[in-house]
């Protein structure tokens, strides 16, 4: 005769380890840059602020997109001498005359 | 200044042949500096990033008659410094080319939701004087695949519109956009405990003096 369990061992969810990969969560992850970028509408902002008060894993994850964003656009380059912008346009209006 | 546009110049419109160098010479003096820092930002180094201008101002001089002008000059530049870097054989640390799929941007540990380097409080023009942080910064741009890294760098470093974005990399909005996420989303994770952790354990970036 088959035992029958005393007690149906219940899969918890993981309601201690936030599964960001699930449902909502994914789901946000997918419209980040439109967000930041204030591309949705009204509505869906709405929804997305909702959860992100709800969810600190998800409003973390927003700052970070956000300052990455912002660290781009003032990440700084060099720039040319002015003795090298001289002696690269002599160079390509050499090329240009030669070939 | 890094984020400065130049203004669009009209003088190329319709360049005859005797007037060439001298239109040449008012472009090449008007966008060389922000083809340089486009060319930089692509290369990531800048003896790669010369021969992309010049390579570029070759084309483009060759290239007057075929000049739209209903382009902004400088829109025709970045369409032409992309499709050359495009071209480029890839660097031997250059990125493998290949699709950025979302799932692999999704967290999976505590460390990897915020950014590993401590910047609240700071402006970015602050956080960046952070050498490490501007290493880190560069070494993430310069892994993203070269589709990505273009939408990124025409969308958050040169500052150009979607559009704009589109045009230069023949694409539509919609895929800009998909592309810009999935990088921003690339160099976001570079920068968490993952990216971080997974940079030091794999290569160093600097040469051992």
């Amino acid at each position: 005769m088959a035992r029958r369990p005393i007690s149906t061992r219940r899969r918890l969810p993981a309601a201690k380890s936030h599964r960001h990969e699930a449902g909502r969560c994914l789901h946000i992850l997918r419209e980040l840059s439109a967000f930041i970028d204030d591309e949705l509408s009204h509505d869906i902002c709405g929804e997305i602020r909702q959860h992100l008060g709800a969810c600190p894993r998800c409003e973390e994850f927003v700052v970070s997109l956000r300052q990455t964003v912002a660290l781009c656009r003032k990440s700084p380059a060099p720039a040319l001498s002015s003795i090298e912008r001289a002696k690269m346009r002599e160079q390509i209006l050499t090329a240009a005359h030669m070939r | 200044m890094a984020a400065s546009r130049q203004p669009h110049s009209s003088a190329s419109r319709t360049a005859p042949p005797q007037k060439a160098a001298d239109t040449f010479d008012a472009l090449y003096r008007n966008h060389v500096d922000v083809m340089y820092r486009y060319a930089n930002r692509l290369c990531g180094e800048t003896e790669a990033a010369k021969d992309l201008v010049q390579e570029t101002f070759l084309n483009a001089y060759r290239g007057f008659k075929n000049f739209r002008g209903d382009a902004q000059f400088s829109t025709w530049l970045y369409t032409i410094a992309s499709r050359i870097c495009l071209r480029m054989r890839r660097r031997r640390k250059g990125a493998p080319e290949r699709e950025l799929s979302l799932d692999e941007f999704i967290p999976t540990s505590d460390g990897e939701f915020r950014l590993q380097i401590p910047i609240e409080g700071l402006s970015p023009e602050a956080a960046l004087h952070n050498k490490q942080l501007r290493k880190a910064l560069d070494a993430a741009v310069g892994k993203l695949p070269k589709k990505y890294k273009m939408a990124l760098v025409l969308r958050d470093m040169e500052g150009l519109s979607a559009k704009e974005a589109g045009a230069v990399m023949g694409l539509n909005e919609r895929a800009v956009k998909s592309r810009l996420h999935r990088a921003r989303l690339f160099v976001r994770r570079e920068l968490s405990a993952r990216g971080l952790a997974e940079d030091t354990a794999s290569h160093r970036h600097e040469p051992i003096t």
